[in-house]
């Protein structure tokens, strides 16, 4: 019958004792030894230093607490044990060390034994090492949303660019068409005819005049606002509404709650003026209203300006905050203005760090609601500027 | 020692649990990312006060936001009275994963108290799903099931303790 060879050198329980002190005191573990009732009775080595004996032993290891029933439950079982590995414990000080818990029952003593173990300088690079990893990962993720939005800002400025080159270029080339029809018309003698035509030619210089002026400021939007002031936002309201041409008894109708807090007032008063002029330009019968309303949250003022005029069509919800659009033709054109009112809106707003959108209406019903989202806490980076 | 209940910190990656953890039993706030790796441990004493005349602990489990749904099967969550589930206000997809643990959560550890925590609230959010009109964040939550959703900022300490308070509350409430 085959026996198991001794061991070469059977262990000597002093050396083996004299050896556990050693590694004891170089701070790698410790022991404690716990009752029945849990109570912490004895410890041994620097590792266990931070146990306090007679007291239960979940006052000095929190991680414990919670587990006592299946602590109690390792008496019946003693080849059980619980494993708690890489557990960081905060006591009152922000401690970074880490330490493998390992508790089972000794049925040759009756009694717990806990083995506190410094976790291996493996695990803290591994740790080390997981973190960086890691810490890059989130970095790449913050990089590629930021490059998501540059992309997008670049696409939004190509399309600016197409936009502005388009619609500058049609009323330039309608002003050469005209004065080269101007000579002819001089050349053949019809003086009334070339006065007409100048007139007309003055017309159009003045439109793109004022869409440069227009461009100009759309551009220097979130540039030129500085000041943070205390605004009485009922007051600014009540001022704008004031201040409209109103005909055919159009009402303004202030509604909700308007409070006063720190804002920047004038790209404020641009959005719910706008907003406001471009409700009555738009509205296409007498005895409209218009409903400038305005609800507080902790974080935004939700402002809705409604009107119960002809709506926008479907087809044009999109392009509505495009600068140079307008959605009447011909001669109304010229009254409704350049089509850069809800283009500097969108902008203001969105230098803010807030944002505007159409809300749905129903297919074929009047009237129409845009609701500006308007930070109460403004971007750090616009208080600065 | 006065009553001490085991409290999980859940969440995706970053979304700021040691920091919540952190801000609440050192009180400071650190901008350095240091990601959890395994599980840290924290103990907050709650006064008699602020609960129901008796103080309380809470230890809270800061867990490693790697784990995911792997949390539930691990010793870590066993005997734990409640659950406060942690996204981050900029990050959509972290709502859906706070949403995912609690019902993880909920399966392992029916009848214990979950609290919903919306960190990082001090950040501007433009994106359209992050609304700044708290209701239209929620909404999907509440659908989902009728949780507490606390907004916090671990940067500022906003909300902060009463979200933990809000939770110990319940745990005794609750009697777990």
């Amino acid at each position: 019958m085959a026996t198991d060879p001794a061991p070469a050198h059977a262990p000597d329980p002093q050396a083996l004792l004299a050896a556990g002190r050693y590694v004891a005191g170089r701070n790698v573990y410790g022991i404690v030894w716990i009752d029945r009732d849990l109570i912490a009775t004895a410890s041994f080595g620097a590792k266990a230093d931070f146990v306090t004996v007679g007291e239960p032993i979940a006052n000095s290891v929190i991680a414990f607490i919670g587990s006592e029933d299946d602590i109690r439950a390792l008496q019946d079982d003693p080849s059980g044990s619980i494993e708690l590995p890489g557990v960081v414990i905060h006591g009152s000080a922000d401690e970074q060390e880490r330490y493998n818990l390992s508790l089972f029952w000794d049925p040759a003593q009756a009694c717990y034994l806990l083995l506190v173990a410094r976790a291996s300088l493996d695990a803290a690079l591994e740790v080390e090492l997981l973190r960086h990893v890691r810490f890059r990962l989130m970095a790449e993720e913050q990089i590629k949303a930021k490059s998501a939005e540059l992309a997008r800002a670049n696409r939004d400025l190509e399309d600016f660019a197409a936009i502005i080159s388009h619609d500058l270029r049609a009323p330039m080339r309608a002003l050469a068409y005209m004065t080269n029809d101007l000579e002819e018309t001089l050349a053949s003698g019809h003086l009334e005819d070339a006065h007409t035509k100048l007139a007309w030619i003055r017309s159009q210089s003045q439109r793109m005049s004022s869409m440069l002026s227009a461009l100009l400021d759309y551009s220097s939007i979130g540039r030129k606002y500085r000041a943070l002031e205390l605004v009485d936002t009922r007051a600014l309201v009540a001022a704008i509404a004031a201040s409209l041409p109103v005909e055919g008894g159009t009402k303004i109708l202030i509604e909700g709650t308007w409070p006063v807090l720190e804002t920047l007032k004038a790209p404020l008063d641009l959005v719910v003026r706008n907003l406001a002029d471009n409700a009555i330009k738009h509205h296409d019968r007498p005895g409209g209203v218009i409903r400038l309303a305005a609800k507080e949250t902790p974080q935004a003022l939700l402002i809705c300006v409604a009107d119960d005029g002809p709506g926008i069509a479907p087809e044009h919800r999109q392009a509505i905050f495009l600068p140079f659009r307008t959605l009447v033709a011909g001669d109304a054109a010229a009254s409704a203005g350049i089509g850069m009112g809800l283009a500097l809106v969108e902008r203001t707003v969105e230098s803010v760090g807030g944002s505007i959108s159409l809300l749905p209406s129903d297919a074929g019903s009047r009237g129409t609601t845009f609701e500006v989202v308007w930070p109460l806490m403004l971007q750090e980076s616009l208080k600065d500027q | 020692m006065s009553r001490a209940r085991k409290v999980m910190l859940l969440g995706e990656i970053g979304v700021g649990k040691s920091s919540l953890a952190r801000r609440l039993v050192f009180g400071r706030f650190s901008s350095e990312y240091k990601p959890t790796i395994g599980v840290e441990i924290y103990r907050h004493d709650i006064p008699a006060a602020a609960l129901d005349g008796q103080p309380a602990s809470l230890i809270l489990w800061d867990t490693d936001g790697n784990f995911g749904d792997a949390i539930f099967r691990h010793i870590y969550i066993k005997q734990a009275s409640a659950a406060v589930i942690v996204a981050d206000k900029s990050r959509p997809d972290t709502i859906d994963a706070m949403l995912r643990l609690a019902r993880g959560f909920a399966e392992v550890l029916p009848g214990r108290a979950i609290h919903f925590v919306i960190n990082k609230d001090d950040l501007t959010v433009e994106d359209e799903s992050a609304h700044v009109d708290g209701c239209v964040l929620a909404a999907p939550i509440q659908r989902e099931s009728p949780i507490p959703l606390i907004r916090t900022s671990a940067l500022t300490g906003t909300h902060v303790e009463q979200a933990f308070i809000a939770t110990a509350r319940a745990i005794f409430r609750r009697g777990h």
